[in-house]
């Protein structure tokens, strides 16, 4: 058992096209296709590695960001040690949707202290010359929202991907030595309060 | 007899070293210690002191630095007992506690393991699960699944992937090839199924996720094929699940309910259109250049909730499912329902009844009840205090679901060696599905279903379909930790070594799949032949057992106390046991071992019982564990024929699964079909062989048993020869002729075959029933298989015979059979003369084969005549129709039957007539009289018309016959279906107007019209045949008529014909109702005509006679009344004279 690893869940969130499936295609396989598809419902690939001296596997889970898919990602933001808001930085909407994004998560994450949650946020394309969201605005929201850490990423070329990864499991492992040092009151809750989510197979 | 055999077994591998090891154990039991006797309380103790001994002597090794090869690898304890007593013991106890059971068992050293290889695992295993040709292993407190190949050598790594939260349990659905976990993450518990995971080879694929039933064309309906992961979502935490092994589906034990999922396999078109969106987006990416015809093939699963039990009362440990049926496990309950989908409305039944009414105890729960022992079969388990209600789901038109109990066990916890109170834990629930071989491959509900649970010191094997019942108990010598049954072997290991039972399932099976199995056709051993161990293999540390097909896959994990023991144990076995490999060190490191143990083919291990078995049948023939060896063996090739019957389809509803796998499967698949073609011959022989050992087997047991030698010669197919050398006594023994044997050779003869036996073997039956049962030697004689017989040894066998035990009429008869075969005519008749006829009838009808053979196989069967038969036509025809007569009313032959011997006899005008005639005498079977009167009838009718009537023509047109043994007289006088004739018949055919034949034939024919049995009806058109013109052909006539009442018109036509006979015939028909015709008919009728005819004197003769009648019978004014108007007065006158002063006297 001294050399189990930890499963951290760690779920990319923001809208349709702002790159989270290369994120994630660049993160474990280190490739790049400009013409992926639209991702429908859920998937997930998973990456061992070892940070500061601990053995983890990160689960990285991609999400449709469209609208219409919310039904099919929502009932999977449970369980989830991270949460990678991503936005495109030559798409002012899909970084004025942050806040949306994180509201979501929240709610059917079922989060119990928003406020000490791990959030990282991505500036995802910042190979493309037009940019729409300055770093300085990105900052800004950032540290207003929470201080969440903020790496501006590109898939394409690979900039501050693994970076970025690294760092979410960092706040995950930073949160969990926080909660060994608090005594277990919080046992298995069998009974959960009923969902939407739950509800949505009927 | 007790008798303690230790011996180091053998280590398992290939080639040598096992050879070795088998050489070893003939040594010790050539010297005298082939049966090993042991009570297994006795054998715990002993395998514990065992164990300590091996752990000294390991140390002393150590410490001495000897070379390990020299150590024991422990000792195997065998145990039997005597079965008599074990049954006994079984009788009294078996509903009582499983401790109290007798605790003996059978123990065979056999090698059902073969050989052993060790999965190159990484990372320490957690769980392991097999199925779908794979072994599923979970890291230990992992998230990681790996796949390995069972089937190929090596166990190669098919593909891993990762679990979505640490596995708590896992299980592979062969059905639809999906795996199914209980996972945890966060504290939270999800139950998940994951699909496709084939395609997971790099572990660098994308997986999609979806919860239950959103099916979406996902990635894997536009690209290539993705595992998918199905979230299922439930109200209640996930304790227990398990995969219907026949259709797929999916139940789940929470906490107090079992939610069953059905699968559903949706195609493609479904798919569109349950899809909610539109079709543009995927569209576009098709045109991008994917293609969706790869698609095709690609398995999507889902799985619909169909129904929700409630258990309140129950906390379940593991469930299962099988084809409808559905069983729970508590801590130390199970509990066996059936689930089944019915069309009607569910009406409010006893399920909600058991729920409303509440246990009077419940309120007294601070008193500490014990619950009591209890099994409950089918019906009577509804009885258990366990309330069970279902919840409808899923959509409102399906069917709805009925429950009904099957099974109910409870034990009490109890202590028994080696194992506490609060380690009395049921586990290993499994239900176990059979199919037969009758079923067609599309059948999906199979023939049998078994369950199986066990506790740490026993295991309970019940078969559930066609009667619930109580299979086996197996009696473990020590804790078992887990238990998998398979078709023909249960394997269970303890703590520290892997052992194997055998089953019954297959004896199930035999009966449902061939009805004939218990008569003297065909047999099999009985469902309730108790179960032995074949063999205990050590392991150290095992923790958990799964089994795929013939692959035993065992986890074992050293204690982590004694990690030096562990390490060097590891070492030891890799050295001995394992294929070599390059990572052999890096196994040895670490304290856990993953190995996938095979077990031999049933066909191998069957040689080897065989094998063993010679060891038994040439110490001592006819005990008992020879014929329980055999009958194993026996079970292993019926379990076996089952499988193969099965493993069609099973590869075809593999391949289904597992779509997309490479092309060269389809070739060898044709492979495996030719294989499986010889391997089917190959096990049809080895069952050919069985049959005849335990044919041997039972020809020499004892009374109760020995019936059971015919049917496994039978199903041997050996010849008669064959079995009778197979018992021939050796000559120095005093041994004689088993009972079976003798039962096998009387049945053999008694049935009408066509296999004649050659004159050899012939006589050697006739000596082996002279010398052990010369009561039957008569009847076996007679046996038609018998027919090349010595005639004279024969007679001298017959001759000592009646020397010794006096004269009897079936042995006179035989001796007389043998004396016409040798044509010592003289001989043989002084033979018959020595008894009255009678006697001789009698004793045809103690041995009818004496006269006839081929009438022992049913009324249809063609009999024929045999040489006696010929003889006793010619010489004493009397005789055999007596005979004949005889059996037929003894329902020893059919009418037809005899029929057909006369006819082969070439007599059917003669004494086939006769033996009618004989048997319309005696029989009082009003069909069968019926009948003959007809055939006479005809006969008669026949006769009549082919032979020439004149009586001074000279000879017949037909060829000359026998005078029949009965003349019309002799009939007339014996039979009471033979009337006498009419007087007025003389009148009209006098005697000896005609041949003598003819006149025999006309007599017997009137004789019956004028008899009472006789229906008019069915003989008239018969007699349409024949003209009126001869006299006696208007007799026949004439007399149906008379029979039908047709007075006026009979009157009338014989007055035309034959008017001297008038008078007579109205003397004996008119009478009674009919007098008045006297007056009515006949005296108009004779006015008339004399009138006309003038001077008639026969005419006029019969008014005379008539008047007088008239006179007597009428009163004066009537008698004036019937006077013609222009008759004489004179001529009537004294006639009414007579009439007045009767009239005046009365």
């Amino acid at each position: 058992m001294t050399t189990k690893t930890s499963l951290l869940k760690v779920i990319l969130l923001g809208d349709g096209g702002v790159g989270k499936s290369s994120l994630m295609n660049r993160y474990v396989t280190n490739k790049f296709d400009a013409h992926l598809f639209h991702t429908i419902g859920v998937e997930f690939l998973n990456r061992d590695l070892e940070v500061d001296g601990h053995q983890v596997t990160l689960q990285i889970w991609d999400t449709a960001g469209q609208e219409r898919f919310r039904s099919l990602r929502t009932p999977f933001y449970r369980g989830s040690d991270c949460c990678l808001l991503t936005f495109s930085v030559d798409d002012n909407q899909s970084f004025l949707n942050l806040g949306n994004w994180k509201k979501e998560f929240i709610y059917y994450a079922d989060v119990k202290e928003p406020e000490k949650f791990p959030f990282v946020i991505l500036g995802n394309k910042v190979d493309v010359t037009e940019r729409q969201v300055s770093t300085e605005e990105a900052q800004r929201w950032c540290q207003e929202n929470g201080n969440y850490p903020y790496y501006e990423t590109s898939a394409k070329d690979a900039t501050n991907v693994a970076v970025a990864f690294e760092e979410a499991v960092r706040r995950v492992l930073a949160m969990e030595e926080r909660t060994d040092h608090l005594i277990p009151t919080d046992t298995v809750k069998l009974h959960r309060k009923p969902r939407s989510a739950a509800s949505c197979c009927s | 007899m007790l008798l303690l055999l230790l011996t180091a077994p053998q280590p398992i591998g290939t080639g040598d070293a096992a050879r070795a090891g088998a050489a070893a154990n003939e040594s010790t039991e050539e010297a005298g210690l082939s049966v090993v006797v042991l009570d297994f309380l006795c054998c715990s103790v002993k395998s514990m002191k065992c164990r300590e001994k091996e752990e000294e002597e390991k140390k002393r090794s150590r410490e001495g630095g000897k070379t390990e090869e020299e150590e024991l690898d422990g000792f195997l304890c065998l145990v039997t007992s005597p079965i008599e007593e074990e049954e006994e013991e079984e009788e009294a106890t078996s509903m009582s506690s499983p401790r109290s059971r007798a605790n003996m068992v059978h123990v065979y050293n056999c090698h059902p393991y073969a050989s052993q290889q060790i999965v190159q695992v990484e990372q320490e295993p957690g769980l392991v699960c097999c199925g779908g040709g794979a072994l599923f292993v979970v890291a230990c407190g992992g998230c990681k699944v790996e796949a390995y190949s069972v089937e190929q050598e090596g166990c190669p790594l098919i593909c891993r992937f990762s679990t979505m939260g640490t596995v708590r349990s896992i299980q592979h659905s062969k059905t639809g090839d999906y795996l199914v976990t209980i996972e945890e993450k966060n504290s939270a518990t999800y139950l998940r199924a994951y699909t496709n995971w084939r395609y997971q080879a790099e572990g660098k694929a994308r997986v999609g996720v979806r919860l239950l039933g959103h099916l979406l064309r996902g990635a894997s309906v536009r690209g290539g094929v993705q595992m998918e992961i199905i979230e299922i979502p439930l109200s209640e935490r996930p304790v227990a699940v398990a995969c219907c092994s026949v259709t797929g589906d999916l139940l789940v034990g929470c906490e107090k309910t079992l939610v069953l999922f059905t699968l559903r396999r949706p195609n493609q078109q479904n798919l569109q259109s349950q899809s909610p969106w539109p079709n543009t987006q995927q569209s576009s990416s098709q045109s991008q250049g994917q293609t969706s015809s790869s698609n095709q093939n690609v398995s999507i699963l889902d799985f619909e909730r169909s129904v929700i039990v409630h258990l309140p009362k129950m906390s379940f440990k593991q469930v299962a499912l099988c084809g409808g049926y559905v069983a729970v496990q508590a801590e130390l309950e199970v509990l066996v329902l059936k689930l089944e989908a019915s069309s009607e409305p569910q009406t409010p039944d006893d399920s909600s009844d058991t729920n409303t009414c509440d246990d009077p105890l419940e309120d007294q729960s601070d008193l500490l009840l014990i619950p009591r022992q209890q099994e409950l079969l089918g019906d009577r388990a509804k009885d258990c205090d366990i309330p069970v209600s279902i919840e409808k789901t899923g959509l409102e038109d399906k069917g709805q679901y009925t429950l009904s109990y099957v099974l109910f066990r409870r034990f009490t916890p109890e202590f028994f060696q080696g194992c506490s109170v609060e380690e009395t834990q049921l586990h290993s629930l499994q239900l176990y599905p059979l199919y037969t071989r009758s079923q067609s491959a599309s059948t999906e509900e199979p023939a049998c279903v078994f369950c199986f649970f066990s506790l740490p010191n026993a295991g309970y094997l019940y078969s559930l379909k066609g009667g619930v019942e109580l299979l086996s108990a197996y009696q473990y010598p020590e804790k078992v930790l887990e238990a998998v049954l398979t078709d023909t072997l249960l394997h269970v290991i303890t703590k520290n070594a892997l052992q194997c039972f055998t089953v019954r399932c297959a004896a199930v099976a035999a009966r449902i799949d061939d009805p004939y199995i218990d008569t003297t056709m065909k047999a099999c051993p009985p469902c309730s032949l108790e179960v032995c161990a074949l063999r205990m293999q050590l392991f150290i540390g095992l923790r958990s057992v799964c089994v795929y097909g013939r692959h035993v896959i065992l986890l074992s994990a050293a204690d982590m106390e004694t990690p030096d023991e562990s390490e060097r144990s590891t070492q030891r076995r890799s050295r001995k046991w394992t294929i070599s490999s390059p990572k052999e060190t890096s196994a040895a490191a670490h304290g856990w071992n993953l190995y996938v143990v095979d077990t031999v083919s049933p066909l191998v291990l069957y040689r080897e019982m065989v094998e063993y078995s010679r060891h038994y049948s040439e110490t001592n023939p006819q005990a008992q564990s020879l014929r329980h060896l055999l009958s194993e063996a026996h079970l292993l090739l019926c379990a076996s024929s089952l499988q193969q019957s099965r493993e069609g389809d099973h590869t075809v509803s593999l391949q289904k699964d597992t779509e997309g796998q490479t092309e060269g499967q389809t070739e060898g698949q044709t492979e495996t079909q030719t294989e499986t073609q010889s391997d089917r011959q190959e096990l049809q022989e080895a069952l050919r062989q069985n049959c005849a050992q335990l044919g041997d087997c039972y020809s020499r047991a004892s009374q109760k048993d020995c019936h059971q030698a015919l049917p496994y010669y039978r199903m041997s197919g050996l010849s008669v020869t064959e079995v009778i050398v197979r018992n021939r006594p050796l000559p120095s023994s005093l041994h004689s002729y088993g009972l079976g044997f003798l039962f096998y050779l009387k049945h053999f003869l008694l049935e009408e075959t066509e296999q004649s036996l050659s004159q050899e073997t012939a006589d050697e039956v006739v000596d082996i029933f002279s010398q052990s049962d010369p009561s039957e030697i008569i009847s076996v004689c007679a046996s038609p298989s018998m027919t090349n017989i010595s005639p004279a040894r024969t007679l001298r066998v017959f001759q000592h015979l009646e020397a010794t035990a006096g004269v009897s009429v079936p042995l006179t008869i035989t001796m007389a059979t043998m004396m016409l075969r040798l044509d010592d005519l003289p001989q043989f008749t002084q033979l018959m003369d020595r008894h009255p006829e009678m006697l001789l009838v009698y004793g045809f009808i103690d041995e009818p084969r004496l006269l006839l053979h081929g009438g022992g196989g049913g009324p249809h069967t063609l009999v024929r005549p045999i040489s006696l038969t010929r003889q006793l036509a010619q010489s004493q025809p009397g005789l055999l129709v007596a005979g004949m007569v005889a059996l037929h009313e003894n329902n020893k032959a059919q009418l037809e039957q005899a029929d057909h011997i006369f006819k082969e006899l070439g007599c059917e005008n003669c004494l086939l007539v006769d033996f009618w005639e004989a048997t319309l005498m005696a029989s009082s079977q009003e069909a069968v009289i019926q009948e003959l009167l007809f055939r006479l009838a005809s006969v008669y009718i026949e006769r009549l018309t082919h032979t020439n009537s004149d009586a001074h023509s000279g000879l017949p047109r037909t060829r000359p016959q026998r005078r029949p043994l009965k003349s019309a007289d002799d009939l007339i006088n014996s039979s009471s279906h033979y009337g006498s004739l009419y007087p007025w018949l003389t009148v009209l055919c006098p005697a000896h107007t005609t041949s003598f034949q003819h006149q025999e034939a006309l007599h017997k024919l009137q004789s019956l019209l004028c008899g009472p049995s006789m229906s008019i009806g069915s003989v008239l058109p018969l007699l349409e045949r024949l003209s009126e013109d001869t006299l006696w052909g208007f007799s026949l006539h004439l007399l149906c008529a008379t029979r039908r009442g047709q007075f006026d018109s009979s009157i009338e036509k014989l007055l035309d014909r034959c008017p001297q006979a008038i008078i007579a015939f109205a003397n004996h028909h008119l009478q009674d109702r009919h007098m008045a015709l006297w007056w009515k008919k006949l005296l108009p009728e004779l006015c008339n005509r004399t009138r006309a005819a003038g001077d008639n004197s026969i005419l006029l003769a019969a008014l005379k006679e008539t008047l007088v009648v008239v006179a007597t019978e009428t009163s004066p004014a009537q008698f004036l009344e019937l006077v013609p108007d222009d008759g004489t007065a004179s001529y009537f006158l004294p006639h009414l004279m007579t009439c007045s002063q009767r009239h005046l006297l009365a």
